[in-house]
Formats: C-alpha cells, structure tokens, sequence
C-alpha cells in the first residue's frame, strides 16, 4: 500500500468530516443533554436533600430547573428527528452511499476490531486495528444516542406530559407503565451520564492524542495526516477513489 | 388614624390588668412563665411551663386562659373545679384520653373550631379515638402542638406547614408497626420520597403536593372509605385539582403500593445493563489509557507500528 513517501497527498490538507448541519445537529444534542443531566441530576437524587436543593437552586430552583429539562429534552427529541430525517434525505438524494468503510452501521468486522484493539492495549498485539469513518468506539456513542432517545426519550415525553400520554396506555397496562417509565427514564439517564463521562470524555478529550478536545466537532475539517491515523480504511478508501478519477 | 387607634385599644386591652381579657391571663402567665417542671396529677405528667411571650405571639394569643381551660376560677387555682359546658361534655367523654394535660381544653377547641372539630370527629383518626378508645388516632394536638403555640399554617415554624407537614403525617405513618397494626401500607413515606410529588417536595418546590393535598386533612379517611379523596374514581377530581384533564388511566401513575413485578423485573434488567455497559467502557478506558501511556513514554516509533500494520492487512 501506499507509504508516505510516494503519497500524491499534501498531508497537511484538511477533508470535511462533517458539514455544518452535523455540526449544528451535535451542538445542539450536547448542549440539552448537558442541561438535562444537570436538571434531571438534582431531581434524581432528591433524597441527598442539602446538597440536591443546593443544585437545584443553581438552575433556578425546582420550578425553573422543571421548565428547562422538559424545553431540553423536547429540544434534543426535535434534533434526533431531524438528525434522521436529514440522514433520509442524503440516502434517498444519493448524498451519502453505504460502504463497509465509512458507514456508522455496525458490521462484524467492529466485534474483530474490538477484539484486536484489547489485545494491542494488552501488548499481545503490535499492532492497532484499521479504522474505517468511524470506529467502534464512536459506533458504540452514536447508536448509543438511539438507544437514548427510545428508552430516555419516550418515557421523558411520557412522564413531561402525562395526561396526553395517558390516552395510549392501554388500560390493562396502567398498573405498571407509570413506574415502568419512571424507572426507564431515570435509570438509562444515569447510564447515559455515565457513559458520556468515561467513553466519550476519554476518546475525544482525554485521550493524550486529542486533549483537550478533538477540534471537528467545531471545524467540521481534520488533517488527511490525522484521517491516515486515526480511519486508515477511510484515507485508503479516498484515496482509490482519487485515482479512479485521474484514470 | 383610626388603625393606630384600633392598635392602641387592642395593646391597651393586652396590657391594662384592669381589663377581664388581659386579667386572667396576666396573672396566669406570671407564674406559669417561670414554672419549670412537671407535676403528677390523675396520672399525668402536666407540664407546668408556658412561654408567655410564645403564646403572645400564636393565634390564640388573644385568647384568655379560662378560654380554654374552662374548668379553673380562682387565682391562684386549685386543682380544676368548675362545671363542664353541657355542649362539651359528651365529646369529652370520648376523647379525654388523647388530652395530655387538661381534657376540658382540648374539647374547648370545639368552641370556636367546629366545624374542623366535626371533621376530625368524623375522620379515621378522629373514629380510632372515640369509637375504639385508642389513642393511635391523631388529634388537635398532635399535628398542630400545644394549643399554646399554634401558629398559622403559612408560617414555616408551623408542624403543619408546606415544608413540615409531611414529616408530622410520619410521626405515626413512618412506623411500621402503626402500619402492620391497621392494615395499612408500611412505605407510605418511602414512595412518597421516591415519587415526583416528595421529590419536587424535598427539593423545595412550593407547590408540590404533600399528604393533604390528596388525602385531606381533618376529615381524613381510609383509602377504602368511598368518601376518601384517593377512594377510586374520587382520585380523577382529587388530581384534577392540580393536573387538568386527570383520566381512570392517569390518576393510576401516584401509588403507594410496592412496584409490580414489571417494574420491578425491568429495573434489575436496566441495571444489569448499566453495570454491565459501565464495566465495559471502564475496562476499555482504563486499557487504553494504560496503552495510550505506554506508546507516548515507551514507544516513540509509530511509523515502524503503522508500517506493521500495514503489512499485516495487505
């Protein structure tokens, strides 16, 4: 394969990874999951009475911090949906193709990387798996987000707006929906808090490479040097492509 | 003009001996502010001390005492000797084992709080007393205080305040075997904490409902007693109060009772889930920081690696 010697590539030149409505979508989804871990914080662990009043009334106290969660979470819900909507669009308009090595769809070869990344952090292996787009790691935050949204997301409405919500329970399901998605809400929440903290906060902050922060969700742009690096099936990829063209 | 003249007739009244009101009780207090101690009498331990100025400052502090404890006269008294009302007497019988001190006074309330004393008499608490002779059930006394030192409810220092009255309902209803004695749910004050409603409560939410917004207060009654708030469909006008539009299947959403097993089952599933993903992400983490650590410091050769890998892949 290509070396760098011999790379028709400038490896200072900068691609797009992400253009400005991914970047504004993901602005928007960090800003109200941060308000609503915040909010929903103080509520969730009401008993711890002092110090939860205290936080509570950092952000206005519990009427004010209620008004925020639910503006928020209606807020990230409306993103998600658009975020989705937005991915129809370039599917169905031929903007975006599905390929093995720049879908976010999970594939088998993610359970190999996951398996190979362990052994390189071990030092059984020398080496570190080939990425494509995006790997595991960011597959594994990304569908996280879905998985959020259904569990989180829909007891959130459910709970903001309980009287609508109660027209679809079904009857029979009344005895136990309300505590179902009380806990649902609660409990992925802190899942999702917790996730966010040690997954995401490693691989795109803490991460010695990328401390403070990996700049793209800002720029949209990273370094062919840095897509060499760190999604080397990308770089390929891009570059097969390139030389197609020149044919 | 006329308010300061209304004000001074009203001081004049409080601190002029000459005046009935202020007469008895002046010479009461006098005493009774600097009594310290109890005394045995019938049986009971009777407080002798009452704060003057506290009392001054309660509701009833316009009140004189013979308001109240009917049945003393003279100065300095003997022990009570005056004639019961006729009106009073009757209730007297029934709940004189709920009075701590004096059981005139306690039934004295019902002079100028009828209405609420008839509630209260008609209440679970209020029945527990006069029909099976317990003294479980709950009176004046026991959510508002000594009569001495009521203040309104407003007022934060208040038993049955916003912000106090939850705790004073689990006084009793926080014991497990007042609960295991009447049949009734022993994790009334956990679910509460636990539900929007106690946890808006305890995070100082103004509005947010305590025990008597759905079960009443005076003329509380049992769940299953079809005039109570909570009694069925009653709870979709009890919750409409706040939540407009309430429905059969929303009022379900505030119980007491235990989760059922779904919930139940679900959340050991979620939280299976939970330890399992934070184990994993922790895990990985933690490897690779470890790793991340070990090629900046140790291995200053990552073209030679990706060069491997190349070779590996090709």
């Amino acid at each position: 394969m290509l070396s760098q010697k011999n790379s028709p590539l400038d490896e200072t030149q900068e691609v797009e990874r992400f253009n400005i409505i991914f970047r504004i979508q993901h602005i928007v989804m960090f800003t109200t999951f941060l308000l609503l871990a915040f909010t929903g914080w103080g509520l969730k662990y009401a008993e711890l009475k002092d110090v939860s009043s205290w936080w509570i009334r950092i952000w206005g106290g519990p009427k004010v911090a209620g008004i925020i969660h639910r503006v928020a979470g209606v807020t990230m819900i409306l993103d998600f949906i658009f975020h989705v909507l937005y991915l129809g669009y370039l599917l169905l308009t031929g903007k975006m193709k599905i390929r093995k090595e720049t879908t976010v769809i999970p594939l088998p070869k993610d359970v190999v990387d996951v398996v190979h990344n362990f052994l390189y952090f071990l030092g059984i292996s020398k080496t570190k798996p080939k990425f494509g787009r995006f790997t595991y790691a960011q597959k594994f935050d990304y569908w996280a987000v879905f998985w959020g949204m259904f569990v989180i997301g829909l007891s959130g409405l459910c709970l903001a707006f309980p009287i609508q919500a109660s027209y679809f329970v079904p009857s029979w399901a009344t005895g136990w929906f309300w505590q179902l998605v009380a806990v649902m809400h609660s409990d992925e929440a802190l899942l999702a808090i917790v996730f966010i903290l040690f997954w995401h906060f490693y691989n795109e902050h803490l991460k010695p490479e990328t401390f403070p922060m990996s700049w793209v969700w800002l720029t949209g742009r990273i370094s062919l040097k840095e897509l060499k690096h760190k999604h080397p099936l990308e770089y390929e990829l891009m570059l097969k492509e390139q030389e197609g063209e020149g044919k | 003009m006329r308010k300061w003249l209304f004000m001074l007739l009203v001081v004049s009244l409080f601190s002029l001996p000459t005046f009935s009101s202020g007469d008895t009780k002046a010479t009461c207090i006098v005493c009774h502010n600097n009594m310290v101690g109890t005394i045995e009498y019938q049986g009971k331990q009777i407080e002798l001390n009452v704060d003057g100025e506290r009392f001054e400052k309660s509701v009833h502090g316009f009140l004189s005492c013979t308001d109240c404890h009917l049945r003393f006269q003279e100065n300095p008294h003997q022990p009570p000797s005056g004639e019961v009302p006729e009106e009073l007497r009757p209730i007297m019988e029934k709940v004189s084992l709920k009075a701590k001190v004096d059981p005139v006074a306690l039934v004295a309330c019902y002079n100028c709080h009828q209405e609420v004393y008839e509630d209260v008499l008609s209440s679970v608490h209020g029945r527990n007393i006069t029909e099976k002779q317990s003294t479980d059930g709950a009176f004046c006394i026991d959510c508002h205080g000594s009569a001495h030192y009521i203040v309104s409810s407003e007022d934060d220092a208040s038993a049955v305040s916003q912000f106090k009255v939850v705790e004073t309902c689990g006084n009793c209803h926080g014991s497990p075997e007042l609960a295991e004695k009447y049949g009734i749910e022993a994790n009334v004050m956990k679910s509460y904490f636990e539900s929007f409603h106690g946890k808006k409560h305890l995070l100082g939410h103004t509005k947010a409902p305590t025990c008597v917004n759905c079960h009443g207060a005076h003329a509380i009654k049992t769940k299953d007693d079809p005039t109570s708030p909570v009694f069925g469909t009653n709870k979709i006008k009890t919750c409409g109060n706040c939540h407009k539009g309430a429905n059969e299947k929303f009022v379900a959403a505030i119980t007491h009772q235990e989760p059922g097993p779904i919930p139940h089952y679900a959340e050991k599933g979620l939280i299976i889930l939970t330890i399992s993903v934070i184990a994993f992400t922790v895990t990985h983490v933690l490897l690779e920081a470890y790793s991340d650590i070990r090629d900046t410091f140790f291995r200053k050769k990552k073209e030679v690696e990706h060069a491997e890998s190349e070779e590996l892949s090709s």
